[in-house]
């Protein structure tokens, strides 16, 4: 598959259908695989721009999401009305159109946004919602378990928690709260893990995966290498609209244990990570553009890229061999 | 220059009950760990409570570990508040023929990272004895190194060989080994502690172990399957030391002092500041321990 718009030195999607159709001893869960979480698509006056979301979300399905989930931190989520998230989350199911699971991410400041958000994913036929532990209040164990546990009944989706303690001051989903949850609650379903440390990726595996065999260990972002061999089975992508099959051949050769050319891949990733991690997500969104894939600027108190900085991220994704290796335009 | 150690067993350092260094129960470790697997020692690291050591201490025991351990290298543990004292402490381990050195960021003072680097460009020019930059932000009050670090001591030190990584952080690891692999690719990376899958994953050569006193077999059976890259069967193993781990994290030296006790190897108390365990927080671990079935294959006694 090759894009009319694309250049001779850019590289075609390499699709080779849904990646959940992978490796049968993992088909018990459909969260699985790097799975593809949109920006959010602005226009000049910082307006969502609809148009170009959907375009996104069906690029995404085309080159090999095995899921969409939206609107993640990178989305913009936070920066975002409830009433616009309700808009674009209509958009996601709808565009998709049951090709690949959708899932939404409700995390909110108002803990009532978030129940808002969760029961409206519901009704519009989302396949599930993620939630990271409640923001700024720093909850103690007790009061995560309660918010998970009033999430989870509220609604019948699949939940997905989200495990940050870097970004949120060390609040985190301990491994016995893990234990807890999944024993009490059936639609509580995996965690996206994004401490990034082995610790504590084993210490919620290893309560997790022993109640609920199929139970979705995911990280962060594309950190496969060390998560596949402890029982992860995926992750979410920071850069999937830059590099959709740099996501796909990673999550393969992790999964089939093809560890020289992971090990290969998951260094490029990292460097891309460190690339789009300054400035996140205006750099991914610079780096869009670059990518034949323009997205608009980034909401304040984000910054938008400047010239300079697309020219330091072309000259990167350059270096990097993206430019010539994925595909460029929609 | 490249030094690759394998499996590194970090001792623990026993005190009589008069708080000197109890050289023949030192032996008798060092003994235990040549039988069960080392193929390094490491000496004194954190475990072996290196800070509670005088200088003079520090250097007899490194001699004395040097001695015994025979063919098998002794990585050298430098680190010191001052950058002075840990040079001269590299000369002397390069004297007594300590095989490496090893040194952290400085304690106390919060260095600023040119601060860093000023300390370890002067530790490991000071020596040439391959060097490695022990990264413990948990021991070290946050205080950490990054790639752009380990970069510019390539440059400045040819005998800077490695890193060894207790953070854990695989942001970190895999960063380091992108980075510092361009401009030396026979870097190495050894895992800090048994943790190994991860790290191995990304590319660590090597493993660190303080709890080869308790699971010396667990341990070698994780490192052997690691440096074959058999990674997802090492995974019912790496749970295991995770277990173990978390068992004997709390408390620090004094758990891990208490837990080899309860493995009939008693390795005496831990010196002041430190406090042993209690009876009751002794009893407590014990029964701990016993709910990790996997311990009964290791050895009981010395």
């Amino acid at each position: 598959m090759r894009y009319a718009d694309a250049g001779d030195r850019t590289g075609p999607i390499r699709y080779h259908g849904p990646q959940i159709a992978r490796n049968d001893k993992h088909m018990q869960n459909k969260f699985r695989g790097v799975m593809q979480s949109p920006v959010t698509p602005l226009k000049d006056d910082f307006s969502l721009d609809l148009p170009t979301f959907e375009r996104l979300l069906d690029f995404h399905v085309r080159a090999g999401a095995p899921a969409i989930s939206w609107p993640h931190h990178k989305g913009e989520s936070l920066n975002l009305t409830i009433d616009e998230r309700k808009l674009f989350a209509e958009a996601a199911v709808k565009v998709v159109g049951g090709r690949v699971p959708v899932t939404i991410h409700v995390s909110a400041l108002a803990v009532e946004d978030t129940m808002a958000l969760a029961r409206h994913a519901q009704a519009i036929g989302a396949d599930g919602i993620l939630a990271i532990t409640p923001y700024f209040w720093a909850p103690t164990v007790e009061a995560i378990e309660a918010y998970f546990t009033r999430l989870c009944r509220f609604i019948d989706l699949p939940v997905l928690s989200y495990n940050s303690p870097s970004y949120l001051n060390g609040v985190e989903i301990t491994g016995e709260l893990m234990a807890r949850l999944i024993d009490t609650l059936p639609n509580f379903v995996g965690v996206k893990e994004a401490s990034f440390n082995s610790e504590k990726f084993l210490e919620i595996s290893r309560a997790a995966l022993v109640l609920r065999p199929n139970f979705a260990m995911l990280t962060g972002v594309e950190f496969l290498l060390p998560s596949v061999p402890l029982g992860g089975v995926g992750s979410y992508s920071a850069a999937g609209s830059i590099c959709p099959n740099l996501c796909n051949e990673l999550f393969d050769t992790c999964i089939t244990g093809e560890w020289a050319k992971a090990r290969e891949l998951q260094y490029k990733m990292t460097r891309l990570w460190h690339l789009f991690k300054d400035q996140y997500p205006s750099s991914l969104k610079g780096g869009m553009v670059i990518m034949g894939r323009p997205v608009g600027p980034t909401r304040a108190p984000l910054p938008t890229a400047t010239p300079e900085r697309q020219a330091y991220i072309r000259a990167q994704l350059e270096d990097l061999g993206i430019v010539a290796t994925e595909p460029h335009g929609w | 220059m490249i030094f690759d150690p394998g499996l590194v067993h970090a001792p623990l350092t026993p005190f009589s009950p008069d708080r000197r260094i109890d050289f023949a129960l030192y032996e008798r470790i060092i003994a235990f760990h040549l039988r069960y697997g080392a193929q390094a020692l490491a000496v004194p690291m954190h475990v072996g409570e290196s800070v509670s050591l005088t200088d003079a201490e520090r250097r007899a025991l490194i001699e004395f570990a040097v001695e015994r351990a025979a063919n098998v290298p002794v990585m050298a543990h430098v680190s010191d508040a001052g950058t002075g004292i840990a040079a001269a402490l590299a000369q002397h381990a390069q004297r007594a023929r300590a095989a490496a050195i090893i040194a952290t960021t400085p304690y106390y003072w919060t260095p600023p990272p040119d601060m860093v680097l000023q300390h370890f460009s002067q530790i490991g020019a000071a020596v040439d004895l391959p060097f490695f930059v022990l990264n413990a932000p948990d021991d070290m009050a946050g205080s950490k190194i990054n790639a752009a670090l380990a970069v510019k001591l390539i440059g400045k030190l040819p005998n800077f060989c490695g890193v060894i990584d207790s953070s854990l952080d695989w942001q970190f690891m895999t960063e380091l080994l992108t980075e510092a692999g361009r401009v030396r690719p026979d870097f190495v990376l050894i895992a800090g502690n048994e943790l190994m899958v991860s790290a191995g994953a990304i590319g660590a050569r090597g493993m660190m172990s303080a709890l080869a006193v308790i699971a010396p077999k667990l341990v070698s059976e994780l490192a052997v399957l690691c440096h074959a890259q058999k990674f997802f069967e090492a995974r019912a193993l790496q749970e295991r030391a995770a277990a173990l781990r978390q068992v004997v994290k709390q408390g620090g030296v004094a758990t891990l002092k208490a837990a080899a006790g309860i493995m009939g190897r008693d390795c005496g108390a831990p010196r002041p500041p430190l406090l042993p365990l209690d009876a009751a927080a002794e009893k407590k671990l014990a029964v701990k321990l016993a709910t990790l079935p996997f311990l009964t294959a290791e050895p009981h006694g010395w």
